[in-house]
C-alpha cells in the first residue's frame, strides 16, 4: 500500500507522512508540487495532495491524474486549508474521492485512508 | 472593525492550535494597532483579495512560543529558529487563512489567499495592506504573549 504525500510545505509533508505512519501505513513517498508528483506516481496506491502549491496546484494534479487511462481510477484525497464549500464541490467536480479540511487530526486521516481503500 | 469579521480568524486560530498541538490559548482583549513594528521574533503574513473585500493576517510569535508550536506539531526540540520552525509557522497562518474563509464564504465574503511571506528577527515591521486599520488580538500560553493581527476592507 504505496500512499503518495503532495504539499510544498516540507513540515505540513513530514507531518502528513508522520501521522500515517502513526496509523500504521508505512509505505510512503512525497512531491513537492504537482509536478513532482506525476513524476512519483509509479507504484502508488492513494494520492493525497494539498491544493495550494507552485509549478502545478492539486486541482490541475487530479484533473491531470483523472484524465490518463493507467492513473483515472487512482484514489485521491485532497488535504487543504481551503473548505468553502465551492472549493469543495469543485475539488469533488475534478475527480477527488474524498476532502480533509485542515486542521485535521491523525485519527480523523487514518479513518478517511482506510475508508477509501477498503 | 466589524467583530464578526475578526472573530472567524480567532476561531481558526484556536481551532488550529487545539486540534493539531492539543494546546488551548487564553485569548486578552483585542486592540488597534498604533505602531508599524511588531511584538513577535517570528511573523508570518498572509494577504486576502476577492471581489467584495481585501486585508491580510498576521501570526507573530516570540521565539519561545515558536519553538513550543514547532515541537509539538513535529514531535521533536529545536533550539532556534530554523527554516523548518518558519516553514511551521507559515502552515500555521496558511491553516488560520483558510479557517477564516471557509467561515467568511458562509457571509457571501470571499477571497483568495496568499502564500504566507515569513519575516524573521526582533522589532521587524509587519507591512499590511493599505491604510486599513489593524486589530491585534493578543494571546497566552504560560507565561508568553503572542498576536494576530487582522486587517479587512469591505469594497
Amino acid at each position: 500500500m504505496r500512499i503518495l504525500v503532495v504539499d510544498d510545505s516540507t513540515t505540513m509533508r513530514r507531518i502528513i507522512s508522520n501521522s500515517l505512519r502513526a496509523v500504521g501505513y508505512e509505505d510512503i513517498v512525497e512531491a513537492g508540487d504537482g509536478q513532482q508528483a506525476l513524476q512519483t506516481l509509479d507504484g502508488v496506491n492513494l494520492l493525497l495532495t494539498d491544493w495550494n502549491m507552485p509549478n502545478m496546484d492539486g486541482l490541475t494534479l487530479v484533473k491531470t491524474v483523472r484524465s490518463s487511462a493507467a492513473t483515472a481510477q487512482l484514489p485521491i484525497i485532497m488535504i487543504t486549508s481551503e473548505g468553502a464549500r465551492d472549493e469543495v464541490m469543485e475539488a469533488l467536480a475534478a475527480g477527488v474521492n474524498d476532502y480533509i479540511v485542515k486542521p485535521f487530526t491523525k485519527e480523523t486521516l487514518g479513518e478517511k485512508v482506510k475508508a477509501i481503500i477498503r | 472593525m466589524d467583530a464578526n469579521f475578526i472573530n472567524p480568524f480567532v476561531s481558526a486560530l484556536v481551532n488550529s492550535l487545539e486540534t493539531m498541538l492539543n494546546i488551548t490559548p487564553e485569548r486578552g482583549t483585542p486592540y488597534l494597532k498604533k505602531e508599524g513594528q511588531t511584538q513577535g521574533d517570528i511573523s508570518a503574513i498572509i494577504g486576502f483579495a476577492g471581489p467584495n473585500v481585501t486585508g491580510s493576517v498576521a501570526l507573530s510569535l516570540p521565539t519561545p512560543v515558536a519553538l513550543k508550536f514547532y515541537s509539538l506539531m513535529m514531535g521533536e526540540k529545536v533550539y532556534r529558529i530554523t527554516n523548518d520552525v518558519q516553514d511551521v509557522v507559515g502552515e500555521l497562518a496558511n491553516i488560520v487563512a483558510g479557517g477564516a474563509k471557509t467561515e467568511l464564504s458562509a457571509q457571501n465574503i470571499t477571497f483568495n489567499i496568499s502564500i504566507p511571506t515569513v519575516v524573521v528577527g526582533p522589532g521587524h515591521t509587519i507591512g499590511h495592506k493599505g491604510d486599513i486599520p489593524v486589530m491585534v488580538i493578543p494571546f497566552e500560553i504560560g507565561k508568553h504573549r503572542f498576536v494576530l493581527e487582522v486587517t479587512m476592507k469591505l469594497e
